[in-house]
């Protein structure tokens, strides 16, 4: 036979499935479990009991008591969770996300950033030197003879006082070397500035990496190495790199390099990027000549240089059309590069 | 320059595929830059004279021809050029031809009057770029004869010569080039008759500018157009046809590298002399313009003026003509250094200049006198004198230059064996004269450039192949420098901003001359070239203030720009390194859901930004004479900068702009203070807050001065929290600020907070008489 507090238990289970919402299911909690409802009762009249029926009466009160409880929760946990899928359904999740401004970098530094990131892997350190440059560390010092053409007024900038800007940032390899003895591992990000008529591909004020590396027996295929793995971590694994003789004077021999890519105008040409070559034996003297010593021995020391046109870079690489969109910063151009 | 095909192929073998020969020399450092076919190869297009010309009727820029096309009737055009002349030859497209542009050829009325054909300019042919006129043919030219015959097929190839290969500016020395990369023999190479020189009758005075100089007399030529194979030959490359002798100079000098000039001999005042100009001294140059000589200009004079600019040009008085009969002709040797420098001065550069700046070969003087003699006698007739009068001496022969093979393979990084250096070396004209371990080169007297052991291993490098070298993984560890912890720290700076929305902008360091706003004066350059870029900015602000004007044109409703960079300060152009931020507009740029309210980016926005970067930011007032609102800006009690907003008279923007200017550098050491853990507090704090009400005078600096001091112990932060002056009467405001009081090493009872903050309320109640609030 069934004991009554079985019976209950019963009921009660019963009436929690049948209740429809929160009210109905804590009316019902209290009627069972409540102060005086009728399960709680039990309680008290446990004292009644025999000793023989205590023990056992008082764990089927338990039983009872937590079978209500649980079905109690999970009841109510059912209605709470109804609730809340039914709020939460009427949430249009397509509207857009809260917006805060986010600013954008030039793309001209994200070129710088991505290259001398990639130069410092590769165990160079940075260097400066001034935009206003004299025309010995710009030229004399750089094996330019004092009739060469890009020394004149019309291809160079010059102050009243006779100082000019550089015309490029080859000046910091006289500035390092001036300063430390071999072995030199830098690279030099900087502005140049030439006297061009300002246009889609030229302007007057322009951006460079200069790139030196002094040491004992550095060579051709050191410099090809070096230039070779930095062309291909920025424009890919695939790119290929060539290197065309020059001329440059204060490099010998002088080395143009061209990539091809897919990354670069789908591919199809040789695309210029950079000057390089091994430093001049007369840069290394007119170095000694100042530091008053023979630090730079020609014969004991050789280095390679490089110079990357940053601008040049970041057209071909972003397909910028126009060097002039750089320095005109139309917000609708700089938040393209985001 | 350019390059003929027909023409280099009379000095060596090139193969049928051109492409492969401009590889090779691109490879090889010689830059082909364009390779184009040129031919009239055109049906129905004939050479015809133009027998009249006539004004059309109803067109004042078209005249109508009559011209004869060796039909027997004379044929009618309507023709828009003006560069001919009655008895011209000239090609005659008749009905029916289809011209390389496609345009196709009809009997048709222009402007009412009837044209059967039509006369034809050089680009119409397909011969160049030349658009100006019509392509005027040589008299021997056979009046109906197709144009092709007078065309034979050519390519032209457009070469990039570095400034140090003067040896290439000609078709003979390029030629020798490829024979030297490619292996094959010259075919010939220009005579080396034993010419009759007499050091008489030219004198040099400048024998520093002009080491030698040669000239000839040629009596009785007659001077006249160009057969048409000459004209072709030199119009192939971009040369004008002026008349035969001229062009035959031009000739020589594509041919062999070497300038020489044509004097009208009769023209000519007593003997010629070299020497330096007078100072001012005018001349009139074949170019029709009028130059004021400098005293280091080289001039070429006869006993009264200047007759011409030594290796510049030749002058307009003393010229060849049609009238002319006797010529001296000159060939000389002109200082690279000094024709550079004069040809620069007068802005007057010219094909002879352009190879005497990079140096001739001093052997190649007297040959190229003899190979224009032997031309003009052929084409011009006339009777040359037995000898060339000369003065001067030829520059010597370059010095021998030393090399080892272990230094080249140094410099090169892979082992090159001897005798392919050996190889190279000789097949570019060079001799070894010393087979011992330090090995000894005579160089060539048109290889200049080759000077030290350097320049011949490049030699070797583009004979080689550079790609042939493989590329080497050679690296090294670099400490750190003050560069580097610069550029970090501006990268950390970028972002930081770029994360505060605001965007980075590059502007132009140098700017017009009006522009200098923020600065009472800038460094000017002496030589500007444009007026927009005349002055190194002194300060970044002025970019700035351009961007914004830029992009509230284009329509936008919020800028909000850095820039870091370097600015010029006057009097020395001392370089700083800048940060400069504008802010003005809306707080955010466009409309959105979850904020419809948008306000104005202000004061507030501006300090925001630059405790971004700047440690320990305060602003006090300033005195910046350009802004309304002028602060000092400072970090911990340095003055780094200044900022404000704009003052409106001075701006014709709509809406308030806010700027500020701080000086980079200085910041670059308080950044390196590395932060040091500190213990996170492990006891609760207790917040209180006070509203108040106080003048509307009274700073917010004030209020936390007198909230902080004398310190209370257990007070550990100040937040102010609200501000309004709404709705509590003129000249007030009220402030709210959390009060949170903690102690490191114990959990506070209510008791000793209240007593802390009782005190603290005093104090507000009693120095500033604030209306405490409940």
């Amino acid at each position: 036979m069934t004991h009554p507090l079985e019976q209950l238990r019963d009921d009660a289970l019963r009436e929690i499935d049948c209740a429809s919402d929160e009210q109905t299911l804590e009316t019902a909690r209290i009627k069972f479990l409540g102060k005086s409802g009728s399960i709680s009762r039990w309680g008290e009249e446990m004292r009644t009991l025999g000793k023989d029926q205590k023990p056992i009466v008082g764990k089927l009160l338990n039983e009872v008591r937590n079978a209500v409880t649980a079905a109690l929760e999970s009841r109510a946990a059912s209605f709470r969770s109804r609730m809340e899928s039914e709020a939460l359904g009427k949430i249009d999740i397509s509207l857009p996300g809260t917006t805060h401004e986010i600013g954008a970098l030039h793309p001209l530094t994200q070129m710088w950033q991505r290259s001398i990131e990639i130069f410092r892997r590769m165990g160079f350190a940075l260097a400066d030197g001034p935009d206003i440059e004299d025309e010995w560390h710009c030229f004399d010092a750089l094996n330019t003879p004092p009739e060469h053409p890009a020394r004149n007024e019309q291809d160079t900038f010059y102050l009243p006082d006779g100082r000019l800007l550089r015309t490029h940032t080859s000046t910091v390899q006289i500035r390092t070397m001036q300063a430390a003895p071999p072995p030199i591992r830098v690279i030099a990000p900087g502005a140049a500035y030439r006297r061009d008529e300002l246009d889609a591909t030229h302007s007057p004020q322009f951006h460079q990496i200069e790139g030196l590396y002094v040491d004992d027996n550095v060579s051709v295929a050191d410099l090809k190495g070096a230039l070779e793995f930095f062309m291909r971590e920025l424009f890919g694994a695939e790119t290929e790199v060539q290197f065309r003789p020059h001329y440059f004077p204060f490099t010998e021999p002088s080395l143009e390099i061209y990539v091809k890519s897919k990354a670069l105008k789908g591919g199809e040409q040789w695309v210029e990027v950079a000057g390089s070559g091994i430093v001049h034996p007369g840069v290394f003297e007119a170095v000694n000549k100042t530091r008053g010593d023979n630090a730079y021995d020609p014969e004991k020391w050789t280095g390679y240089a490089f110079g990357l046109g940053m601008d040049r870079l970041a057209m071909i690489l972003f397909d910028i059309p126009d060097i002039r969109l750089f320095a005109q910063n139309d917000l609708r151009f700089l938040r393209q590069f985001a | 320059m350019k390059f003929s095909v027909n023409w280099l192929r009379e000095f060596v073998d090139l193969p049928k595929n051109l492409e492969e020969i401009a590889e090779l020399l691109t490879r090889a450092g010689v830059e082909t830059e364009n390779i184009e076919t040129r031919s009239a190869n055109v049906e129905k297009v004939i050479v015809s004279q133009i027998t009249a010309s006539s004004r059309h009727p109803n067109a004042d820029r078209l005249t109508v021809c009559e011209v004869d096309d060796g039909s027997g009737t004379k044929r009618q055009i309507v023709c828009g050029a003006t560069n001919y002349k009655v008895g011209d030859k000239v090609p005659l497209a008749l009905p029916g031809a289809k011209l390389p542009n496609g345009t196709e050829i009809r009997k048709s009325k222009l402007r009412g009057v009837e044209s059967e054909g039509m006369l034809c300019s050089p680009i119409e042919l397909g011969l160049g770029e030349d658009a100006s006129g019509l392509l005027i043919l040589s008299p021997d030219a056979k009046v109906c004869a197709p144009i092709s015959d007078l065309f034979p097929a050519d390519t032209i190839l457009d070469v990039e010569i570095t400034p140090n290969r003067g040896d290439l500016l000609s078709h003979f020395g390029l030629a020798r080039e490829i024979a030297a990369l490619t292996g094959k023999k010259l075919k010939s190479t220009p005579r080396d008759a034993k010419i009759p020189v007499r050091k008489t009758g030219v004198t040099i005075i400048s024998t520093r500018e002009c080491p030698f100089f040669s000239a000839r007399k040629i009596d009785n030529v007659r001077v006249g157009p160009s057969p048409q194979w000459l004209r072709e030959k030199i119009e192939s490359v971009g040369i004008r046809s002026i008349n035969n002798i001229v062009d035959i100079s031009n000739f020589v000098m594509l041919e062999l590298g070497q300038p020489s000039h044509a004097f009208d001999a009769d023209s000519l005042k007593g003997g010629v002399n070299v020497r330096l100009a007078r100072d001012g001294e005018k001349f009139l140059a074949l170019d029709g313009k009028t130059y004021s000589l400098k005293p280091d200009n080289c001039v070429v004079a006869d006993q009264e003026r200047a007759v011409g600019i030594g290796g510049v040009m030749g002058g307009e008085e003393t010229g060849v003509t049609d009238s002319t009969k006797n010529i001296l002709l000159e060939a000389a040797y002109f200082l690279p250094a000094s024709v550079r420098k004069t040809a620069r001065e007068l802005n007057l550069p010219s094909d002879a200049s352009y190879r005497f700046e990079r140096g001739v070969d001093p052997e190649m003087v007297l040959r190229a006198s003899q190979r224009a003699t032997e031309l003009i006698q052929e084409i011009a007739g006339g009777t040359p004198a037995k000898e060339i009068q000369t003065a001067g001496k030829l520059p010597a022969n370059p010095p021998d230059v030393s090399l080892t093979y272990e230094k080249c393979d140094r410099v090169v990084g892979v082992a090159i064996k001897p005798k392919t250096v050996d190889e190279i070396l000789t097949g570019f004209g060079l001799m070894k004269t010393s087979a011992a371990k330090i090995t000894k080169w005579k160089i060539p007297s048109y290889r200049r450039d080759l000077q030290r052991d350097i320049d011949l291993i490049e030699e070797v490098v583009r004979a080689h192949g550079a790609d042939k070298i493989p590329g080497t993984d050679r690296s090294r560890f670099t400490p750190a420098s003050i560069a580097d912890r610069a550029h970090d720290l501006e990268s950390a700076w970028r972002q930081r901003l770029a994360a505060a929305g605001l965007d980075e902008v590059r502007t132009s360091k140098l700017l017009p001359r009006e522009r200098f706003a923020f600065s009472e004066s800038a460094i000017e350059l002496r030589n500007p070239l444009s007026e927009d870029h005349v002055a190194l900015r002194p300060s970044i602000l002025v970019g700035l203030l351009g961007v914004l004007d830029r992009n509230i044109r284009a329509g936008t409703e919020r800028v909000a720009i850095f820039e870091i960079g370097r600015t010029f300060i006057p009097p020395t152009g001392k370089e700083e390194r800048h940060l400069g931020i504008l802010l003005w507009g809306n707080v955010a740029s466009g409309p959105n859901w979850r904020s419809p309210q948008n306000r104005r980016l202000d004061l507030f926005d501006l300090k925001s930004a630059l405790e971004c970067v700047v440690p320990n930011l305060s602003v006090r007032p300033g005195k910046f004479p350009d802004l309304a609102l002028p602060v000092d800006v400072f970090s911990g009690d340095r003055m780094i900068g200044f900022g404000g907003q704009l003052s409106v008279p001075k701006s014709t923007t709509p809406g308030p702009v806010f700027v500020v200017e701080v000086h980079a550098d200085l910041l670059l050491i308080a950044e390196e203070m590395a932060n040091k853990f500190r213990e996170i507090e492990k006891f609760p704090a207790i917040t209180r807050d006070i509203a108040m009400i106080v003048p509307e005078e009274v700073p917010h600096e004030k209020i936390l001065r007198t909230v902080q001091e004398p310190r209370e112990p257990l007070l550990e932060s100040v937040e102010l929290f609200d501000l309004f002056t709404e709705q509590i009467g003129a000249g007030r405001k009220s402030l709210a600020y959390r009060l949170t009081y903690r102690d490191r090493s114990r959990t506070l009872t209510n008791e000793e907070v209240t007593a802390a903050h009782a005190k603290i309320r005093e104090r507000l109640r009693r120095d500033l008489r604030a209306e405490l609030r409940e």
